[in-house]
């Protein structure tokens, strides 16, 4: 029925940061900290990757946004040992924050480095819990967590669409960072409606997948720059 | 009295700490139980504060805690391994030696099974493994495999210590309740001896596919996943090699340090020690035969990711302990021990101490270089532990000096009954070696 | 089995504790058999275990009964005194014959 992924067009991609910025808001991601962020401790369920080609004077930096992937073949969902995160029906990999145990071996199995562990208990001064999402749980101390591809955003449109007795239409849901973007450089949808501009655009011949042979088959797809 | 024909018995010598608890003991002992506590305060600082004050971050999250688990683990194996084999090839040189290493296994795999809850974000939820397991995970795999093997070299262990218990209940030493609980009626009789026997021939074989499929579940960890030098299939097979090597040299080591402390010279002989350290100087050349093929591969084959890691480990920030290793596992036990001027029991000390080293140096390089180079495109960053990670390190290496100070205080460190079982069956035993020989033709020979 | 009776040199506290201990030991074992069997349902119910997970689960669990049952065995037997198999010197054990 659904099996929900996304197209990013690095075409586009002016590397603005909106979308890790939406991102951060959307699903209450704690600060760490200037220390703990050198010490590569930052909370980013969707980064912003810097790859920088050549030398000074030709110097070309390619920004490339990362959420989790979603992979078809998770690798992290066949180590962990009690089913703390796995891959639901609609294709997304889906965690359960108060299963999980901590032993980051999830971590160490993503091949793409997506998850994000809390080091320490996520401070949460007044201020910041003003500004919080209602809609998303607040994670504590000792857990992993990462993109969820705004789940809490499906199960509203879910609700609604149940409400006034209509089907879900895919455009009905779309993730923070896929809003935020000012120049419409992600693309989300449903990979199985073959007329959607994500089915479409996935099968183009600018289309990448990171590290395809690992065959874990993220459903993230990337369309190459053009120069 | 009971207590004057014990002090008459030949093997007098190895009850000896059991009956006379010297001070030095208890000297010993306040001291390792007051390290013991303070690392347990650290401990608990980490439970409170949470995993952020170790050294470990978002890229590099396995640290410490997971290679002394590695480690301790590894050494379990020659233990039970060694004895069961030895017991199983009717090696007569075994019979001082079966006794300590099955103790190491026992104390070394209690230690080393509950390092991975001290790495875990959430202890609090660690029956989650219970109720929630997927059988899928290595983690799982492993959790059953080092459950297995714990009870089952418990009981290798326990097993042989009956008659050495009920002799030591009938010469009323103190607790006698203790002696007399455990010893579970053992009176000697030929009976009981048969019943030991088969006992014991049952676990002996039992033990060895136990022990060989435990490292290799722990390697299933590493070797699962796909990351560059962790996704390779020799895992299985180099790491039992290597707790085997590792094992040896912890079992040398631990001979050495009771034969000076107990004076048992007697007992544990130039030739225990020679044939030992030639096990551990074939292991050694195994080791290196093991670890070569594994970078050749890699480095042969120069798959981007891989060489990163390999070069990282070679050349990179990681070179020290990347040769330093190679040192002490290949370099320094094969020069000790190759010749026999240098194989004294002070140069095979050296060996295995440096064994010992060596075999952690590898541990941390094979977990920490393959997460400290991404895939994709981050900052590398320097793994270095805090006071938290060295203290619970000094947490497994204190709890393993106690209780073995603990067990050598109880019950005898060398098993009595097998020596003097040795003494009696010498006979039996000739009579074996002779029967090896070929059969000749009788006429023949008188001619 | 059908001559079991207690040792004579061992006080009765002790052949209870004895026993106690004994009976722990099985009962880990059905513990740790009932805790694989479960994770066996559960694999079964989600779908998602290789086959090989199964066959060694349930290659782990006879494991864990010879053990207690080598254990068992072992304890059952050394109670056993029977007076043609004692030693000239140790004649305390003829008690045993009387009970």
């Amino acid at each position: 029925m659904f099996n929900w992924g996304m197209v990013i067009d690095l075409n586009k991609c002016t590397g603005c940061g909106a979308c890790v910025s939406a991102c951060r808001s959307e699903n209450n991601i704690p600060n760490v900290g200037p220390e703990e962020s050198r010490a590569a401790r930052a909370i980013f369920w969707m980064d912003l990757l810097e790859v920088v080609e050549g030398e000074f004077p030709d110097v070309k930096v390619q920004y490339i946004p990362r959420p989790c992937f979603h992979c078809e073949k998770p690798p992290c969902t066949k180590v962990c040992p009690v089913r703390a995160t796995y891959k639901n029906d609609e294709g997304l990999v889906a965690q359960i924050y108060h299963r999980c145990i901590g032993c980051r071996y999830c971590m160490v199995a993503c091949p793409y480095s997506v998850k994000s562990f809390n080091w320490y208990e996520p401070e949460r001064p007044p201020e910041f819990r003003q500004t919080c999402n209602p809609d998303v749980s607040l994670r504590m101390k000792g857990v992993v967590e990462k993109c969820t591809f705004c789940n809490h955003r499906l199960q509203k449109a879910k609700d609604r669409a149940r409400f006034e007795s209509v089907e879900l239409q895919e455009n009905d849901y779309q993730p923070a960072c896929v809003e935020a973007c000012p120049a419409s450089a992600i693309i989300f949808g449903n990979f199985e409606d073959k007329k959607h501009a994500v089915y479409r655009l996935g099968k183009s011949n600018r289309a990448f997948k990171m590290q395809e042979d690992l065959g874990t088959e993220p459903k993230v797809i990337y369309l190459a720059r053009e120069d | 009295m009971a207590a004057e024909e014990f002090k008459n018995d030949p093997d007098y010598i190895i009850y000896k700490p059991i009956i006379e608890k010297g001070r030095g003991a208890y000297i010993l002992g306040i001291v390792l139980v007051s390290v013991f506590l303070w690392t347990m305060y650290m401990y608990g600082t980490q439970l409170i504060r949470g995993l952020g004050i170790t050294g470990l971050n978002s890229r590099i999250s396995w640290g410490f805690y997971i290679v002394n688990f590695v480690f301790f683990i590894g050494i379990s194996h020659a233990g039970t391994l060694i004895s069961a084999i030895l017991r199983l090839s009717k090696a007569e040189w075994r019979r001082p030696i079966t006794r300590m290493a099955e103790v190491t296994t026992a104390i070394v795999l209690a230690i080393g099974g509950l390092h991975p809850i001290i790495d875990l974000g959430r202890p609090d939820r660690m029956l989650n493994i219970f109720f929630y397991g997927r059988l899928q995970s290595p983690l799982l795999w492993d959790v059953t495999a080092i459950t297995c093997y714990f009870t089952a070299s418990t009981v290798y262990l326990y097993l042989p210590m009956i008659p050495d218990i009920a002799r030591m209940r009938d010469m009323g030493v103190r607790p006698h309740w203790l002696y007399s609980f455990l010893s579970w009626g053992w009176r000697g009789t030929p009976h009981q001896k048969k019943t030991l026997d088969r006992a014991l021939s049952i676990l002996m074989v039992l033990v060895i596919p136990i022990a060989i499929s435990v490292h290799t579940v722990i390697s299933f960890i590493f070797s699962m996943t796909l990351q560059p030098g962790w996704h390779s299939t020799i895992f299985g097979p180099y790491f039992v090699v290597g707790a085997i090597f590792s094992g040896i040299a912890a079992l040398l080591v631990v001979m050495i340090i009771f034969r000076k402390v107990f004076h048992l010279e007697g007992y544990l002989k130039e030739v225990h020690f020679r044939y030992l350290s030639t096990l551990l100087l074939i292991m050694s050349f195994l080791w290196f035969y093991f670890t070569f093929s594994e970078y050749l591969t890699g480095i042969y084959g120069s798959e981007p990711n891989e060489m990163r890691t390999i070069l990282y480990k070679f050349t990179g920030d990681y070179w020290p302990f990347f040769w330093g290793m190679v040192l002490c596992n290949f370099v320094i036990p094969v020069v000790i021990l190759s010749f026999k001027k240098l194989k004294t029991i002070k140069g095979i000390f050296i060996a295995s101490m440096a064994v010992i080293v060596g075999m952690w140096l590898e541990r941390l390089n094979i977990i920490v270089p393959s997460l400290t180079i991404p895939r994709l495109n981050y900052t590398p960053q320097f793994y270095a532990p805090s006071l938290v990670e060295w203290a619970l390190f000094l947490a497994g290496l204190t709890a393993f000096a106690l209780a073995f100070l603990l067990f050598s205080k109880f019950f005898p460190i060398i098993s009595v009954w097998e020596i003097k079982e040795g003494r009696e069956e010498v006979m039996s035993v000739k009579e074996r070696i002779d029967g090896y020989q070929p059969d000749t033709d009788i006429k023949r020979e008188e001619k | 089995m059908l001559n079991f009776h207690r040792d004579a040199g061992t006080p009765p506290y002790i052949f209870a504790m004895q026993i106690l201990s004994i009976s722990f030991i099985w009962v880990f074992v059905a513990g740790i058999t009932w805790w694989i069997v479960r994770l066996i349902v559960l694999s079964v119910n989600l779908h998602d275990a290789p086959d090989l997970s199964f066959i060694i689960s349930i290659v782990i669990i006879p494991i864990f009964f010879i053990l207690a049952g080598v254990l068992t065995y072992v304890f059952m037997n050394l109670q056993r005194n029977r007076p043609e198999d004692i030693d000239n010197k140790e004649g305390e054990n003829e008690a045993d014959e009387k009970m």
